[in-house]
């Protein structure tokens, strides 16, 4: 009984917390909607409104704790607590008139209202004339592409198609390599396989989460201005993306295969070769396709911080309002995009 | 008497969970017999199985192996650079056929000599002849010599169940042991796969030890039988002595025995 209580305890503490979260959430927007102050405002109070928001929390968790006694579901609860504990309570009411249906409705109003305030939404401005008559005027401008730069900017998307197609290129061998080593299945038991995957794994999460632009920005002082930084920036995204992606599907292979193999005497190389391989080689194939559609597509906007290519022109004709040549590369990016995306497509379905 | 082939005693095998599916069991597989291994589902059965072959590590107890004109060998502490070398010598089919789908039906059972095939040419598809020709022969024993060069995924369940063996064979083994071999299959394609069991039992004099449901089929395939219940072995005899009171010990109280023909 007591080792029961004691498992039980985790799920417990974090519904509390939840709720204790939601109650501070609520309380805090009702008093600052009240005081209407923006987030100026706020600043120099910030560490006294941390205070406050904690306090307010702990008073909403002791409540949450005191509904739990009353075998009152909450919402964190229902996110929290295990099945097991959950399906004690009989329910009897539909959820959006629960305690917790309530509570979910007033979480979501709060952050629809903040949010609004937040990005400023105003159909004023949208619908302002002034304004409203120069955007129209920039659309009508971009709507008469300048066909006389349209050699110049099929080279340059012929360059961003090729920075993609080496981006991706380059990273594959490299991310099929090492995704054995990022999948829990092919690591094994011992501390070397796990300290290798659990490495890897952190240093790719890093590089994925770093932006490609940054990553152009970074490589653009490196190497200099050009197609080369974007590359280099799009091969580093690539190689921590795909070899998360294929380290995940190596995971769900089938055991079946691998078995029939090993038991027929086969060595570690064979076996990968043999019973893994011939299962993930379609869904490689298909992700790395994908990938360089994605990278076609992320080529063009490194081009605005230096990474050569279409994007480079773009900016350019952006920077000094020629509005027309800038309608040009917009349609030549439009339809190479498309024509990509639609290759890519087929060739997916076809591995299939 | 011929000495056993494999000779089991007190084999244990922990789960890291802690579960323990084997409690010290012993027995014997003799030479050339086709000993058929009964028990419920989570009985211990496939567990026994790939003790022998070590796809799984036993956790205590002892597995002598006596191939033929060989020392015997002493499967449970055997290191792991001699595991392949085992398993070359037992060959094993399983529920689920486990071969390569997307592979051709021949290259599937040339698979069967990637044991002393180096890995450098095997990963350049480089088979010797006589493993080619081999190959050939078996697909032809189970009688699917026509399908060589079909994709493994287009054949019949019972068809790739034959794939299999075909497989197990092509490393000459000594013993095979089959993991519930019918048990996907519908009961028309059982009797099928379960003769060219036999056929191999027979003709080529390989031992098998085989898991398997029904009892039925049980009567009919086996030489001799040993029984698991819940990780220890609770019966070792001929088929023909597991009467009523013995079913009932076995698979417990309210089991009803399922006939298929």
């Amino acid at each position: 009984m007591e080792t029961k209580a004691v498992r039980h305890q985790g799920p417990w503490v974090r519904r509390c917390l939840f709720d204790g979260f939601a109650f501070a959430y609520l309380i805090g927007f009702t008093i600052l909607e009240g005081l209407q102050m923006d987030s100026e405002a706020l600043l120099p109070h910030l560490s006294q409104i941390v205070w406050v928001g904690l306090g307010l929390s702990v008073v909403g968790a002791l409540l949450s704790a005191g509904l739990a006694q009353r075998q009152v579901r909450t919402l964190g609860e229902l996110i929290y607590a295990p099945l097991h504990i959950r399906s004690q309570h009989k329910a009897v009411t539909s959820f959006w008139a629960s305690f917790a249906g309530i509570e979910t409705l007033l979480v979501v109003a709060a952050t629809v209202v903040a949010g609004w305030q937040l990005t400023e939404i105003s159909f004023i401005r949208l619908l302002e004339a002034d304004s409203f008559f120069h955007a129209m005027r920039l659309f009508s401008e971009l709507a008469k592409p300048d066909w006389g730069i349209l050699p110049k900017a099929i080279l340059k998307i012929v360059e961003t198609i090729y920075i993609a197609f080496m981006a991706t290129a380059i990273s594959v061998p490299i991310a099929f390599l090492l995704s054995f080593f990022m999948a829990r299945n092919m690591v094994g038991q011992s501390k070397l396989g796990y300290a290798l995957y659990t490495g890897l794994r952190i240093v790719f999460n890093v590089m994925r989460s770093v932006e490609p632009i940054l990553w152009a920005i970074i490589f653009s002082i490196w190497v200099s201005f050009g197609p080369f930084a974007g590359m280099l920036a799009l091969m580093i995204h690539s190689l921590a993306s795909l070899s998360r992606q294929f380290s995940e599907i190596i995971e769900g292979v089938e055991d079946g295969p691998i078995e029939g193999i090993q038991s027929t005497g086969a060595g570690k190389l064979q076996t990968i070769w043999f019973a893994v391989v011939p299962q993930i080689v379609l869904p490689f194939i298909s992700f790395t396709i994908f990938r360089w559609d994605i990278n076609v597509r992320m080529a063009t906007i490194l081009g605005f911080v230096g990474g050569g290519g279409i994007g480079t022109m773009l900016i350019e004709y952006q920077g000094q309002a020629q509005w027309p040549q800038v309608g040009t590369v917009i349609v030549v990016i439009a339809a190479v995009v498309w024509v990509m995306d639609t290759f890519s497509a087929h060739v997916r379905d076809s591995l299939k | 008497m011929d000495e056993p082939i494999l000779s089991v005693r007190n084999l244990e095998k922990v789960y890291p969970n802690g579960t323990r599916a084997l409690k010290g069991i012993s027995f014997d597989v003799r030479r050339g017999e086709f000993l058929v291994v009964i028990g419920l589902s989570g009985s211990g059965k496939s567990t026994l199985l790939r003790c022998l072959n070590r796809l799984h590590d036993p956790t205590q107890g002892e597995v002598i192996f006596r191939p033929q004109g060989q020392s015997p060998v002493e499967v449970v502490g055997l290191p792991a650079a001699e595991i392949r070398g085992l398993r070359q010598k037992i060959g094993m089919v399983f529920q689920h056929f486990n071969i390569i789908q997307r592979h051709s039906v021949l290259n599937n059972v040339l698979y069967g000599a990637l044991g002393r095939t180096s890995s450098l040419a095997s990963l350049l598809g480089q088979f010797s002849h006589e493993d080619k020709q081999r190959a050939q022969k078996f697909l032809d024993l189970v009688g699917i010599g026509d399908k060589a060069h079909a994709r493994a995924s287009q054949l019949s369940g019972g068809q790739q169940q034959r794939v299999a063996i075909a497989r197990s064979l092509t490393q000459s083994p000594e013993v095979l042991l089959a993991d519930e071999p019918v048990a996907s299959l519908d009961p028309a394609t059982c009797h099928t796969v379960m003769e060219y069991l036999r056929k191999v039992n027979q003709e080529l004099g390989l031992t098998i030890v085989c898991n398997l449901h029904f009892l039925s089929l049980v009567r009919e395939y086996a030489t001799r039988v040993i029984a698991l219940k819940n990780g220890e072995l609770v019966f070792e005899g001929d088929p023909k002595e597991i009467d009523e009171a013995w079913f009932t010990k076995i698979y417990g109280e309210g089991a009803r025995q399922v006939h298929i023909n």
